[in-house]
């Protein structure tokens, strides 16, 4: 009588570790809870990469669901997403805005101009497609810090008011926008076009 | 011997490259904080490092944060704070104590006073039937002389 309990715990314990190892099989460790995820954006004031004499504020994501890509000509998976941003870009009328930095430039000795990193984009965009409505250059990385960037490529899916509704690391590909992103970007679109006018209906509808 | 010292020497010229960076302090105290500070912050791209020894862009950054910060006469709590409201509490080797992590501190603990409670219950019953099991031996010997 006594004797049975006592044979039960190692097995209980034992199928405790299975499932808490099982569920680790699948974790992502790379998959840290945002800090910004419904927050605003932070503030910022940053060149466009092409045109440095225009400023962005945070201001330049209001009125419009807006996907924000994190990206540079040395990442390599930037690279590969690219054309199918491109195809989003072109067939379903997604904004995709580019948050720009250089690994290379070292803002404490500015080892490189920026001459040469706006002749790098020409040449990667002009090889691969370009999707990005406009690219923010993030000269010192500080606002990438400020939105908890570990990498590149990484995307955040802002909505209309600015207000940043998804983090996700690592690349879009089709999968990825079938199943997690484009979703989202679909059901901000609709709340947008609900809350607002008629004539931002017409202008915001995918084509699809 | 020789190799030994050879290999110490080896380690010992890779310690101090890692937290090589062209910092300039005020006080040996502050140059101290920031060592420490880096130390125990985790590096969020290279996952098992700290962002002293981390040689991931993000770790750049994250060094030259902290070294901005204090230079701003920010306190220890204060990066560490900042850090955390970017990059969660992940970013921090010492895990705050929620309901979740109490597990860590209380599971061994826990542990170690059921195992506690085994073991003193085994013996006492274990000692019990020996010495039933020991009377009951002694009687049929004592029988047997009898008979």
């Amino acid at each position: 009588m006594k004797k049975i309990p006592l044979v039960v715990v190692p097995l209980a314990l034992f199928l405790l570790l299975i499932v808490f190892l099982f569920q680790g099989l699948f974790s992502d460790p790379r998959e840290l809870d945002s800090q910004v995820k419904g927050k605003p954006l932070p503030a910022f004031s940053l060149p466009d990469l092409m045109s440095p004499s225009t400023i962005y504020t945070p201001d330049v994501f209001k009125g419009q669901v807006t996907i924000l890509n994190v990206w540079g000509v040395w990442c390599v998976t930037c690279a590969v997403e690219m054309p199918f941003l491109t195809t989003l870009k072109n067939e379903q009328n997604v904004r995709i805005v580019g948050l720009y930095f250089d690994q290379d430039l070292d803002p404490d000795f500015g080892t490189k101009t920026l001459a040469r990193v706006q002749e790098e984009v020409t040449d990667m965009l002009s090889r691969y497609g370009n999707p990005y409505a406009f690219n923010i250059f993030d000269v010192y990385r500080d606002t990438s810090l400020d939105l908890g960037v570990t990498g590149a490529p990484e995307h955040f899916v802002i909505d209309a008011d600015g207000v940043i509704r998804m983090h996700h690391i690592g690349d879009i590909n089709e999968r990825v926008w079938r199943n997690k992103i484009g979703p989202l970007y679909n059901a901000l679109l609709t709340q947008m076009n609900a809350t607002s006018g008629d004539d931002a209906t017409i202008d915001a509808e995918p084509n699809k | 011997m020789k190799y030994l010292l050879m290999i110490s020497v080896l380690f010992i010229s890779l310690v101090v490259h890692g937290a090589e960076d062209n910092f300039a302090f005020d006080t040996p105290a502050q140059r101290a904080q920031f060592l420490e500070l880096t130390a125990e912050l985790r590096c969020p791209m290279c996952q098992n490092q700290n962002i002293a020894d981390s040689d991931a862009m993000i770790a750049h950054d994250m060094r030259r944060k902290v070294y901005t910060l204090l230079k701003q006469g920010k306190s220890e709590q204060d990066v560490i704070d900042y850090m955390k409201a970017r990059y969660g509490n992940f970013v921090h080797y010492q895990p705050p104590v929620t309901a979740a992590t109490m597990w860590l501190w209380a599971a061994p603990v826990l542990f170690v006073l059921f195992a506690l409670i085994v073991v003193i219950t085994r013996k006492n019953s274990r000692v019990d039937e020996d010495r039933e099991t020991k009377l009951a031996k002694a009687d049929a010997m004592l029988e047997q002389e009898n008979q």
